[in-house]
């Protein structure tokens, strides 16, 4: 059995530099083929090699589903991620990414407020994008930039009429984030992405606010298949005497892949039985729809197993 | 034809059906197209689908397996989705090559049949995969379980159309 695929091949069709530190990839199947889904202001990992996995909003909307649109600004001080892509990735070059995560749920009557900062104001763009072929207006941006703002090229309309508001802070003022969603309070939804401070203003501007009204953008982890609930146990594997600790968050499964042991997975749900590993020590928690109750005497379904003691032993 | 087959001692094998959908996808997770018409090689399985054997290039790492040449659905799913959990799951989405109506597809493991002019052999039963919940945002990984396709092999190929009938042998 092959090891399961995990992520999306994509080739780099295009890179442009925007300046301000700023350099916009355009990702392509292959074979320009549609690419897998998104909501607006969805965000995908990006893979760069050697465990370099950086998340990015796509800027591009839903119904350019041929494309995957990021505009990465260089972090100097970043942990290389930014840089790596400035640096080393040019067009036709393959990488790989995962299925596309997140989004802003969109009020389709109310107003959407967009608060953002710099380069966080990606997730808005493809929410604008998706509004304005929509033929939607009911939306404002609040746009905080040092210097000139990048970008701006694919929000054209909307800058024309007027529903974008942009504060060059070498210039002007921040804005008083509390003021700007003040007017919204009764409806509508409000969003922000940008830098911490300007999170911060914001959650406190809308701590009020029930929470289906409100987005804060924060990448979300992808999906644990099997999400654990169990506290922290040892886990070693016999046959090549590797050590490590599965912690809730990332799993048995998860665990087992970092230590770059092959188990072969295919549903990764607990019913095909692909990933049947034998165990010698736990006792293991069984959540699978596989094995027989004298099969999970000595083997466990790891992909959505977990151990009720300190220790699990498997023969990996 | 029923007649012939109900002579037989598999009564159960008593059915006709007809192509309603056909659809591939050239790699993992892409979406899959609408094609009237797909080209079933023997051995091998459906041309520019990602399980074809012999098409690994590049960046390409899906090792085929031999028994899932092409695979199968049925419409039936789609409609007991509808009624019975309130899914709206589309041709296009449940991501096997063929949807056929009015064949009884978890009956046919180990079985050869005719695929309108192709015949295929059941190799078995497909298990859903997590990755369609967050693929489609859908939780029809457990109303799937037990009727999400059929795995074939491909034993005489050709090309297979939308209309075509899907008959035992
Ligand atoms: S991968 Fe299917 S049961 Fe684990």
């Amino acid at each position: 059995m092959a090891k399961a695929i995990k992520t999306v091949s994509t080739v780099v069709s295009k890179v442009e530099d925007l300046g301000n530190d700023t350099k916009r990839f355009t990702l392509v199947d292959q074979d320009d083929w549609e690419l897998p889904p998104f909501r607006p202001g969805a965000h995908i990992d990006v893979h760069l090699g050697q465990g370099l996995v950086r998340t990015y909003s796509l800027c591009n909307e839903p119904d350019d589903n041929r494309r995957y649109v990021i505009a990465v600004k260089r972090e100097r001080e970043g942990r290389g991620g930014s840089n790596f892509l400035h640096d080393r990735v040019e067009a036709g070059q393959p990488i790989s990414v995962s299925l596309p995560r997140g989004g802003i749920a969109l009020d389709p009557e109310g107003t959407n407020v967009f608060v953002a900062g710099g380069i966080g104001v990606t997730p808005f763009i493809s929410a604008i994008r998706h509004l304005e072929r929509r033929g939607r207006s009911n939306y404002v941006l609040h746009w905080t930039s040092r210097g000139q703002p990048v970008l701006p090229d694919m929000i054209v309309p909307a800058i024309e009429a007027g529903r974008v508001r942009l504060y060059d802070t070498t210039t002007q003022a921040k804005p008083v984030i509390a003021a700007i969603v003040r007017e919204f309070v009764g409806s509508g939804l409000a969003a922000c992405c940008g830098p911490a401070p300007m999170l911060q203003a914001f959650e406190d501007a809308v701590s009020a606010w029930p929470e289906e009204r409100k987005h804060i953008e924060m990448f979300t982890p992808p999906k644990v298949s099997a999400k654990s609930d169990v506290p922290p146990y040892e886990l070693y594997l016999s046959a090549s005497k590797k050590l490590a600790t599965v912690t809730p968050d990332v799993g048995l499964l998860g665990t087992l892949d970092a230590l770059g042991v092959d188990v072969p997975v295919s549903c990764g749900g607990g019913i095909c039985g692909a990933c049947r590993t034998r165990w010698s020590e736990g006792p293991p928690i069984h959540r699978d729809r596989v094995l027989s109750p004298a099969e999970r005497q000595n083997e466990l379904i790891v992909c959505v197993g977990d151990c009720a003691g300190q220790r699990l032993v498997l023969d990996l | 034809m029923d007649a012939i087959a109900i002579e037989k001692p598999e009564v159960a094998m008593s059915w006709q059906g007809v192509v309603r959908f056909l659809h591939k996808t050239p790699r993992a997770f892409l979406p899959m197209r609408s094609f009237p018409s797909l080209e079933l090689v023997a051995g091998r399985g459906i041309e520019g689908d990602r399980y074809f054997v012999g098409h690994e290039t590049g960046f390409y790492s899906h090792k085929p397996e031999e028994g899932r040449q092409v695979t199968l659905f049925e419409m039936e799913t789609l409609e007991a989705l509808r009624r019975d959990h309130k899914i709206e799951l589309l041709p296009e989405e449940h991501r096997r090559n063929v949807t056929v109506e009015g064949v009884p597809l978890n009956h046919l493991v180990g079985h050869r049949f005719r695929l309108g002019e192709t015949i295929v052999e059941a190799t078995r039963l497909s298990t859903p995969c997590r990755h369609i919940e967050e693929i489609l945002g859908k939780s029809v990984f457990d109303p799937l379980i037990n009727r999400s396709g059929l795995n074939c092999k491909i034993i005489a190929g050709g090309t297979l159309r939308v209309g075509d009938a899907v008959r035992p042998i």
